[in-house]
């Protein structure tokens, strides 16, 4: 920490001893593997800016793709800025991110659509209004364990008015630190600093990437001006294992990496020491029934969780993501599922965990009631892991979801406990060989997907067998009516 | 039947396109794959409908019950879909026209500023596995391109997807252009994607929302029947 910030009181996050599920070993070869297909398939890059940045940087430019060498990537990784500072309103709220320290912040997230209000004893799906934005941020302010805001829904006005209005609500209503995520308009930043007058209080996502290995056009000009403005930024990718990147975890993790450590590239080129964030997200797609996103199951869990080993392994800020359920309303299984992200998440020392509270039915919806629900789980789980601080991932996972039911009523069957010990022990263990055979065999695979112009199709095809191998974790979802009498309570003090 | 006929119907039921396609099973890779075995069979003076009727109809059937019962998952019914669509092709021209069901032409795009195309990709292989003719225009297709090619194509159907709610209006700004070039009774709209609802298809006046593949040809059949 630089002396101008040892001085100041600062929010502390949570500090834990990090579970890495990829050895040393594994994390090398991902990376031998990540940078064969930069060096060889290289990235898709249209915007002219980004191509001449790329050039001068020493960069191969050919037929619409950036092919970017070994000693480039290398170089990039080691500039990136190894602290970010996120300043806040309050500054005991600011936060201080720091890689080779396993403490972690945790944070709204999403651009959902939707709104689920709890009234007259049922959920009601509305479209999200700025008011729903407003009372959100009041919400979370009095959340102890929320350490950040990002933005979870945006305001309802139009595109030309959205980054300075959703900027004057965040001001109007939080102390925390403000992560606006996306920026409408690159021109509005001087704006936007102007309006918050301390820029150290606000940071970004930029959602740069298209998977397979493309930089998008529009959103990497804006994500170059925020990289110039020395404003942190989250690098996002987030593939879909089965159609936008190979079903296999080895592949999908080798993708991933090389899509951000692109965005990696640039950003250095842009402005050396860039304060970015890796966000990776290599969640799965549910290929059974109807290629809808799975981001709370086991298998996108502990893939998530994988990327965190990536970040520690490159010394580079890892923005996570967690608990961000497949269920559409509060239920036992919405609180069991998240409860294991969130033991998977904090463990693994993703640092900046984003997405953490409020989110259902994958990104879509978020929902008052699971802003406070989600709450209560993050504190029981940091107990748990205060408690034993030389902590047994299983026993700790597992404990975390008996007792937070328990919490809301739910007392587990045996037959719930045996399904949530079979999803840790998927976690846990993983089902593919890390061997240079298999790099090589997932490279190929990208690289022949990219190259059909039907990449989807190619992914999809070539799943078959990982599906049958069990790949995708197949388990119960459990039933019940949680009791959230207390919860209910709680928002309507909070917000009345 | 046939033993070729049988070995199309197998690689088919495998989804095997060509013998670089690996199957259920990577030693397959290397031999014939559906394309290659029709090529054969035609060579070998084979009736053009028997392969078409008894290896390719068949076949999908099999596929059909497959999926129905669980067996078989999304996958699996692409890569057959895949194989039916190249096979048709190669067939085409040896078919006597009296053996050849017209096609409906069915053009297909993602809309203006969105360049997600993996939802358009699979309902278009799928299409085409069932019969379609399928023009896929491309992603963040101009509404004034998308009109102009179902002008030109005189196309009786019309696919649209957006997965951003930022770029879904512009499957209305498609709707409103085909109403002001007089065209938009000629023209089924269907659209999709993952921010599209059966109410927003309503709104905005397409005729058919497909929440799925299947979901659209299974209402794309209810229309025509």
């Amino acid at each position: 920490m630089n002396d101008a910030l040892q001085d100041k009181k600062m929010s502390e996050g949570f500090a834990l001893k990090r579970h890495a599920l990829l050895s040393g070993q594994e994390c090398q070869e991902i990376h031998a593997g990540s940078c064969r297909l930069l060096e060889e398939v290289g990235v898709e890059v249209t915007l002219k800016e980004a191509v001449d940045y790329f050039q001068r940087g020493g960069a191969v430019y050919s037929e619409g793709r950036i092919k970017i060498s070994r000693e480039m990537i290398e170089k990039a990784v080691q500039q990136t800025a190894k602290t970010i500072f996120l300043g806040a309103k309050n500054p005991e709220n600011a936060i201080h991110i720091e890689t080779d320290k396993p403490t972690v912040f945790l944070g709204t997230g999403g651009q959902a659509l939707y709104v689920l209000h709890y009234e007259d004893g049922g959920y009601r799906k509305k479209p999200a209004e700025s008011r729903d934005l407003i009372a959100i941020l009041r919400l979370c302010e009095h959340l102890d364990n929320v350490d950040f805001i990002t933005r979870p829904v945006e305001p309802d006005v139009p595109d030309e008015e959205m980054d300075l209005t959703k900027t004057r609500i965040f001001m109007a209503n939080t102390t925390k630190h403000m992560n606006l995520a996306n920026l409408i308009f690159a021109e509005r930043l001087p704006e936007i600093i102007q309006t918050v007058q301390d820029k150290s209080q606000i940071s970004f996502i930029s959602c740069v990437l298209v998977s397979p290995l493309r930089l998008a056009g529009s959103t990497l000009e804006k994500f170059i001006r925020i990289v110039e403005m020395d404003i942190p930024v989250s690098i996002s990718s987030c593939p879909q294992a089965g159609l936008t990147a190979p079903l296999s975890e080895v592949g999908e993790l080798i993708q991933v990496n090389a899509e951000v450590l692109s965005a990696v590239v640039l950003a250095n080129l842009v402005r050396p020491g860039a304060k970015v964030l890796y966000r990776g997200i290599p969640i799965t797609s549910n290929l059974h029934l109807d290629v809808s996103p799975r981001w709370c199951q086991p298998d996108a869990i502990r893939r998530i969780a994988l990327v965190s080993d990536m970040t520690h392994y490159y010394g580079i800020p890892c923005c996570g993501t967690a608990a961000v359920s497949d269920e559409k309303e509060p239920n036992p299984q919405t609180v069991a599922e998240k409860t294991l992200s969130y033991a998977v998440e904090m463990a693994s020392g993703a640092q900046f965990i984003n997405s953490a509270l409020g989110m259902l039915e994958q990104v879509m919806t978020v929902c008052p009631e699971q802003y406070i629900i989600d709450d209560l789980v993050i504190k029981r789980i940091k107990k748990l892991f205060s408690e034993s601080p030389q902590y047994d991932l299983k026993v700790l996972a597992c404990s975390a979801v008996k007792e937070t039911l328990k919490g809301f009523g739910i007392q587990m069957s045996s037959q719930m406990e045996d399904d949530i010990s079979n999803r840790m022990d998927f976690i846990l263990s993983g089902m593919e060989d890390y061997s240079p055979e298999n790099m090589t065999a997932n490279v190929d695979l990208i690289a022949q997907a990219i190259e059909s112009g039907k990449s989807s199709s190619k992914f999809m095809k070539t799943s078959r067998r990982g599906l049958r191998k069990g790949w995708l974790f197949c388990g119960q979802s459990f039933e019940g009516q949680l009791d959230l009498t207390e919860v209910h309570h709680l928002k309507n003090e909070i917000l009345e | 039947m046939n033993a070729i006929l049988d070995e199309i119907k197998k690689n088919l039921i495998e989804g095997r396109v060509d013998s670089e396609d690996e199957g259920f099973e990577e030693e397959m890779i290397g031999q014939p794959g559906v394309t290659e075995l029709v090529q054969q069979a035609l060579d070998e003076n084979v009736p053009s409908a028997d392969i078409l009727n008894q290896a390719l109809t068949g076949g999908m059937e099999e596929v059909g019950r497959r999926y129905e019962s669980g067996m078989y998952l999304i996958p699996d019914m692409l890569a057959s879909a895949e194989c039916v669509a190249k096979a048709t092709k190669i067939l085409e021209p040896h078919l006597k026209s009296s053996e050849i069901q017209k096609q409906e032409k069915f053009l297909i795009a993602t809309v203006e500023d969105d360049l997600h195309d993996i939802g358009k990709n699979i309902v278009a292989t799928i299409l085409q596995g069932s019969g379609f003719e399928v023009r896929d225009l491309g992603t963040s297709v101009s509404t004034s391109k998308i009109v102009e090619a179902v002008k030109e194509s005189k196309a009786k159907f019309l696919g649209l997807s957006a997965l951003l709610t930022s770029t879904m209006p512009h499957m209305k700004k498609v709707i409103d252009l085909l109403k002001k070039e007089g065209i938009r009774d000629q023209v089924v709209v269907c659209i999709g994607g993952a921010p599209v609802t059966d109410a927003f298809a309503s709104k905005i006046g397409a005729d058919l929302y497909g929440e799925d593949a299947f979901d659209a040809i299974d209402k794309l059949a209810k229309l025509s029947s």
